[in-house]
């Protein structure tokens, strides 16, 4: 595979949300406004950029047997440090996403790239790999959040878009509506892969 | 065997001391500014001018003793403060609540500002986890600006819900009652 | 009294699934079948209730005492972890009925954020320690309750006629949203 392959393989085919559909909980959870789905997406993107660097470089140096281990607290050291940069720099939006913060370190996606990808490839792939599917991870959270605000709220960032007479459907930003909308999208999406294929 | 099995705790331990070891410098280095933040969330000069127009800050209220009383009987009950103006003198008390009947994300935490005569000066919600766009909305002067300039001593019993959003704002009232009683049981 | 209350609203009113969005993964991957989806149910309740205990007496004897709140993510993650290998080899070992029926759920639940956060969840909010008990309980009851609702929804929808790119989780997430709805139905409860 060459490295534009790895960095697309995240977005599209292997798209952590939209076709593995792992690391579920932070996403239906706190997608209620853009600004919320983008910033996880961001935190996301260094969790697993930087556990995939330090993974990938002391591969073989950790023993088989006991890389599950090794691997969550690598993890956990880096959730544990975004935790406090972001308590310490980015404050509104660490209080908005509030306990979904700690609990990237059991977000499946990372455990699952440490795994499969930067176990067995050199830093420089790992570190595309890590971006990929960060970034993957990151425009899935960004599409549902957009429309789950637009739909809920009548907003986008925070910005009135829609037009007064728009009584916002306020079950879209309640948590029935994460589930409806994330089914709905995923639905399109095999509809556009479906159409592609034919 | 016994060789491996050291071998595998030693490479456990060494990750787990370096993650340590450098968790407790990062911490060390952003602790004053969390520490900061954390603090300024409830003290932020917005939430003053919100709670008590004109105020310049709010100070540790002087009856510790008092404090701890209506801790004791009153479980919802956080904290009181002194509401000061630029030159030192006291204009009032904050009363520091959560709120009695949770709202859809569970209790929140709010300021309720009282003057000297006893009427509400005004209110802050300084914590919660409502609904972002919608339980959010008890959060905005549009709604608690109608408590303003109220007694301070009498239940609120009728108000304006805000439309679709009656279980927070049944929270918020809730708590905005729990002040009036603490402050005509112990303050008036 | 309070504590009844207590357990109702994390048990039906803030239902972990329809409300906090915890452990969706288990909820979306083993409710195919309502028997293995009750087998999850029950280990989940059993590591959510035997973690909390843990993770808060470690929160309140060690990491608070020294400071170390820090470590807090690396901490629980671990006990977590062990715990579940602990109850792995007990049951193996001791009740060999109960460990064919849950083994193979086990693995499965250290990943599962909903023990690490309720055991998280119970720090923050601040709870003591029978608060934290009845909360761990209630919330891991709800999400019994929850899979297995969910799993008989499921056993229908699978035999459903839907249009094709439908299929799959993306029914499944709709059916879940529905069922959510019926769930916002008790947030009206007053307690």
């Amino acid at each position: 595979m060459n490295k534009l392959e790895i960095f697309k393989n995240g977005i599209g085919k292997e798209n952590p949300i939209f076709a593995q559909q792992v690391g579920m909980c932070a996403t239906l959870a706190i997608t209620t406004s853009l600004l919320n789905g983008f910033g996880m997406g961001i935190a996301v993107i260094a969790v697993l950029t930087g556990s995939n660097i330090v993974i990938s470089l002391l591969r073989k140096l950790i023993p088989d047997e006991v890389r599950i281990p090794a691997f969550v607290i690598i993890i956990a050291a880096f959730t544990t440090i975004i935790d406090l940069l972001m308590h310490a720099y980015t404050f509104p939006l660490y209080q908005a996403l509030g306990v979904f913060i700690p609990l990237i370190v059991v977000n499946c996606i990372i455990l699952a790239r440490a795994e499969s990808f930067a176990f067995k490839n050199g830093v420089v792939d790992s570190i595309i790999d890590g971006l990929g599917m960060g970034v993957g991870y990151t425009i899935a959270m960004v599409v549902l959040s957009s429309v789950r605000e637009i739909l809920g709220n009548g907003t986008i960032a925070g910005i009135n878009i829609l037009p007064e007479a728009y009584e916002p459907m306020m079950i879209m930003v309640q948590p029935p509506g994460s589930f409806i909308a994330l089914g709905l999208l995923i639905g399109l999406v095999n509809y556009l892969s479906r159409r592609k294929k034919a | 065997m016994k060789n491996n099995f050291v071998r595998l705790a030693g490479v456990l331990f060494i990750i787990s001391a370096i993650s340590a070891g450098s968790l407790a410098w990062l911490n060390d280095f952003t602790k004053d500014r969390i520490e900061q933040n954390d603090l300024s969330a409830s003290m932020s000069p917005e939430v003053i001018q919100a709670v008590a127009p004109g105020a310049n800050t709010f100070v540790p209220f002087d009856d510790a003793a008092l404090v701890e009383s209506i801790k004791a009987e009153n479980a919802k009950f956080v904290d009181l403060l002194t509401i000061v103006d630029g030159s030192g003198n006291a204009m009032g008390t904050v009363v520091q609540t959560l709120t009695p009947t949770p709202g859809y994300g569970g209790d929140m935490e709010l300021y309720v500002g009282i003057d000297k005569d006893g009427k509400f000066t005004g209110m802050s919600v300084i914590a919660h986890s409502e609904t972002s766009g919608l339980g959010t909305r008890t959060t905005e002067p549009d709604f608690w600006s109608q408590f303003v300039g109220k007694d301070a001593s009498a239940e609120v019993a009728s108000y304006d819900a805000i439309s679709g959003v009656t279980k927070s704002s049944v929270s918020f009232v809730s708590a905005v009652n729990n002040a009036v009683s603490i402050y005509s049981q112990y303050l008036k | 009294m309070e504590l009844i209350s207590l357990f109702i609203t994390s048990f039906i009113v803030n239902n972990i699934i329809f409300s906090q969005f915890l452990g969706i993964c288990p909820f979306l991957g083993v409710s195919k079948k309502i028997d293995t989806a009750a087998g999850m149910g029950i280990a989940v309740i059993f590591v959510i209730t035997l973690a909390s205990i843990i993770t808060f007496i470690i929160q309140k004897l060690i990491l608070d005492n020294l400071g170390l709140g820090y470590l807090q993510t690396i901490v629980f993650i671990l006990i977590i972890a062990a715990l579940v290998q602990f109850v792995e080899m007990f049951l193996k070992k001791s009740a060999p009925g109960l460990y064919q029926a849950l083994g193979i759920f086990l693995p499965l639940i250290t990943t599962n954020c909903a023990v690490l956060g309720v055991a998280i969840i119970n720090i923050t909010k601040d709870y003591s320690f029978i608060e934290s008990m009845v909360n761990s309980i209630g919330t891991s009851v709800g999400f019994l309750l929850a899979i297995v609702l969910f799993a008989g929804v499921r056993d229908k929808v699978d035999n459903a006629d839907i249009p094709d790119s439908l299929k799959g989780s993306s029914i499944s997430l709709i059916a879940a949203g529905l069922m959510s709805i019926a769930f916002l139905g008790f947030s009206g409860l007053k307690l």
